[in-house]
């Protein structure tokens, strides 16, 4: 463990210094700065605005000669519709949202007896667009079997009117069933109500979708930037290297406080930036704007700890991730052969995000339990459980010292990497030269 | 007491030997020059003597201690080549560096202002490193390595791609500190600048030391036995059993004389035969060159690369990596 003595922190703070004054400066971070908030609004809007679109209404037509099928397919579409209105009244008061963003298409239907032009009709509705399907029933051949169903819809982007027509459909047989076995009409009505579980108030959060919507932001936010700037790190050494200022620079101080340097300017940028997103994200909730905006589909919901743990776990996994990045910086010579290793890089922070489903799903099973204390996923993964599930202090404890001893771990490796590594021009290191870089110096 | 020393020093690197037992010593108020062709260990042990790397045995010491990196606040250090932040404003990356080196951001400005004006580059001050040609960039190098007015300057090839004005004011410059008791020690192998500033030099070849002590001892060492021959008319008179080798250039010759007790007179006898010959415009004696007596080291030393062609720019090695240097 180097010796960190007054003079090796004041140049540690210079270097940062520098690091962050030259960055901050630049255009791209005026640019990334405005560009990816507006990236991601787009992204949240538009993603919104297309599931509202592909939830809508639709009119469709029911072709078949046996009409009283088809009548019965209107009943019971109709009576889904009216269930789902008044679930929808119920869960109003405290789920506000749900139940537009849960809500099954509603259909309209048109029953119509098979004709020579039909077909030829429909079609041309469908182009035209009076029409978003229409559902051809042909009648079954032998007595006893199933009618067959044939939908034609006007895009194949519709399963879901697909999936409602089905099980409308299943509906209407069974009851068709039952009422030829002799069942009375009441009592099928009563067999075939559908069972409605009301979700209760979770205990922790007053609003938990919007809470996972916005802890999902920060995650996605948080991945972006150690993302970005983790490769901003590889890629500063990268032009110190060719530059040679590496020389001059080690020439007074010990590359661990250059890694230092540079890695706390960096990742100070990064803060900066996020700090600027997150006041510029609550300033515009709380302005009246924002209210009318995003009125009770969209608000921000983010406790104080969850902000001060996105921070902490921010500082670990930016520097884990660039403290990794420094040393593939220190190992490569050009940008091309940067992004030839930048998987090591990219590889656990993807891993993380395909995890995200099961933390979502259950951020206290033993799975996730065990996942948010492996280092590399840690920042992340210990981010969303602690903001979403309920892990016991001990593990979030743990989780920060596993991972900073891992860091320190990292950065002694690395930085005997970097000793080494920003000297050697030329052609890239394999493995074994690696290996002997670790004994040099 | 001598500000910096290296004591048998060694470097490996994987199976190449970058220095092998090298020692030299050099007291405050010295130029020394460290020779030797491209990669033949000059700026390995450069590195050695900031810490950029640390010798495998030997032992190296800086003002007569063994080695600290506290000592290096009074080095200053000029890399082989350019190590500035190209987009970084000239003023702020002096200042930068200075206070690296622990000067204050005001007197680091104040000391930018002051040499930028004595090496005539005021006008770089407000711009952009990238934006400046390369010697205003070798200059504003050289600044930095000054800024934290160092007691031992070492410097890496600091003359090369400059043109001979600036070249020239650089030395100047160098000859200036050397006067006020600062010890200086550079790298290169252009030899002419060498007898022109050195006191002392090292000559090494493959990483071993081939030569070295005072300018003056060294050449003093070598008997007189060069002729420069400026003439016109035939060239016969080369072909004296008296000469040991020549070599034949437009309107003047390099001889070297046979070894012997007499060579001041074997040289008036040589000059007295070419009149034979030719109308002789000048005719010089002297010791070896500096550049003859290290190409002739360097043959000794590696006899498989074939005579007297062997020139320094020559002996460079293509451009490899670090490790082989």
């Amino acid at each position: 463990m180097p010796k960190l003595r007054a003079a090796s922190l004041r140049n540690v703070l210079l270097i940062a210094r520098r690091e962050y004054r030259e960055r901050i400066r630049t255009r791209g971070f005026l640019l990334t700065t405005i560009m990816i908030p507006l990236i991601m609004a787009g992204f949240i809007f538009g993603s919104l605005f297309l599931g509202s679109k592909a939830s809508g209404d639709a009119q469709i037509a029911v072709v078949s000669s046996d009409t009283q099928l088809a009548l019965d397919l209107q009943t019971e579409l109709e009576r889904r519709q009216q269930q789902q209105d008044e679930s929808a009244a119920q869960s109003q008061e405290h789920a506000a949202s749900r139940s537009q963003q849960k809500r099954q298409p509603r259909i309209f239907v048109d029953a119509m007896d098979p004709g020579p032009g039909t077909r030829a009709e429909l079609d041309s509705d469908l182009k035209s667009g009076d029409l978003d399907g229409y559902l051809w029933i042909t009648p079954a051949a032998a007595p006893g079997g199933r009618p067959t169903f044939v939908f034609t819809p006007r895009s194949s982007g519709q399963a879901s009117i697909k999936n409602t027509l089905a099980d409308a459909l299943r509906q209407v047989l069974i009851r068709e069933q039952l009422a030829h076995r002799g069942v009375v009409a009441a009592e099928v009505d009563t067999m075939l109500q559908p069972v409605t579980i009301v979700a209760a108030r979770g205990f922790q959060h007053e609003d938990h979708e919007s809470a996972e919507i916005s802890v999902s932001v920060l995650f996605f936010v948080m991945y972006l930037v150690i993302m970005l700037y983790g490769m901003n790190v590889a890629r500063s050494i990268i032009d110190e290297k060719t530059s040679r200022i590496f020389e001059v620079l080690l020439a007074t101080i010990r590359p661990e406080a250059m890694m230092a340097g540079k890695i706390i300017g960096v990742g100070s940028v990064g803060l900066t930036q996020v700090g600027i997103w997150l006041s510029a994200v609550l300033l515009f909730a709380a302005s009246s704007v924002g209210i009318h905006l995003g009125g009770d589909t969209l608000h921000i919901s983010l406790t104080g700890p969850q902000v001060i743990f996105f921070f902490i776990y921010f500082i670990l996994g930016f520097a884990f991730y660039s403290s990794i990045a420094a040393a593939l910086g220190a190992m490569t010579n050009s940008e091309q052969e940067l992004q030839q290793l930048n998987m090591f890089l990219m590889l656990p922070l993807l891993a993380c995000f395909l995890m995200l489903g099961t933390l979502l799903t259950t951020p206290d099973s033993t799975l996730s339990r065990v996942l948010a204390l492996v280092p590399p996923f840690t920042p992340l993964l210990m981010y969303f459980r602690v903001s979403l599930g309920h892990p016991a202090p001990w593990e979030v404890i743990l989780s920060i010292v596993l991972t900073s001893a891992s860091i320190l771990g990292i950065v002694l490796v690395t930085s005997r990497i970097y000793r080494v590594g920003v000297l050697m021009y030329g052609k890239r290191p394999n493995l074994p030269e690696i290996l002997r870089w670790l004994k040099y110096s | 007491m001598p500000i910096v020393q290296l004591n048998h020093v060694r470097k490996v690197y994987d199976t190449k030997v970058a220095v092998e037992d090298l020692s030299f010593s050099l007291e405050p108020g010295t130029m020394f020059g460290l020779l030797g062709p491209n990669g033949s260990g000059k700026t390995s042990s450069i590195r050695m003597m900031i810490g950029i790397t640390v010798p495998d045995s030997g032992s190296v010491s800086l003002f007569d201690k063994p080695f600290a990196r506290k000592y290096l606040a009074r080095v200053g250090y000029l890399p082989e080549e350019r190590g500035l932040y190209k987009k970084m404003n000239v003023l702020d990356q002096l200042v930068f560096l200075g206070q690296l080196h622990y000067v204050s951001a005001s007197l680091a400005e104040k000391r930018a202002r002051d040499w930028c004006e004595k090496l005539q580059i005021t006008e770089a001050i407000p711009k952009k490193t990238e934006d400046l040609s390369k010697g205003m960039q070798q200059k504003i190098q050289f600044i930095a390595a000054l800024l934290h007015d160092p007691e031992l300057i070492i410097m890496d090839e600091p003359f090369s791609g400059l043109d001979p004005v600036n070249a020239a004011l650089l030395m100047d410059t160098l000859l200036d500190l050397r006067r006020q008791g600062k010890a200086v020690l550079f790298s290169t192998h252009r030899m002419d600048q060498v007898e022109k500033l050195c006191d002392n030099i090292a000559l090494i070849h493959r990483g071993r030391l081939v030569l070295s002590g005072s300018m003056h001892e060294i050449k003093s060492s070598y008997p007189r036995n060069r002729i420069q021959m400026h003439f016109e008319g035939g060239d016969g008179f080369l072909q004296s059993p008296k000469i040991e080798s020549s070599k034949r250039y437009a309107g003047y010759a390099e001889i070297k004389l046979r070894p012997s007790a007499t060579l001041a007179d074997d040289a008036q006898a040589l000059l007295a035969e070419a009149l034979q010959y030719a109308h002789i415009t000048q005719f010089e004696v002297s010791e070896p060159t500096l550049e003859q007596i290290f190409i002739e080291k360097v043959q000794e030393t590696s006899p498989e690369t074939n005579g007297s062609d062997l020139s320094l720019d020559q002996l460079e090695e293509p451009e490899g990596s670090y490790l082989d240097a």
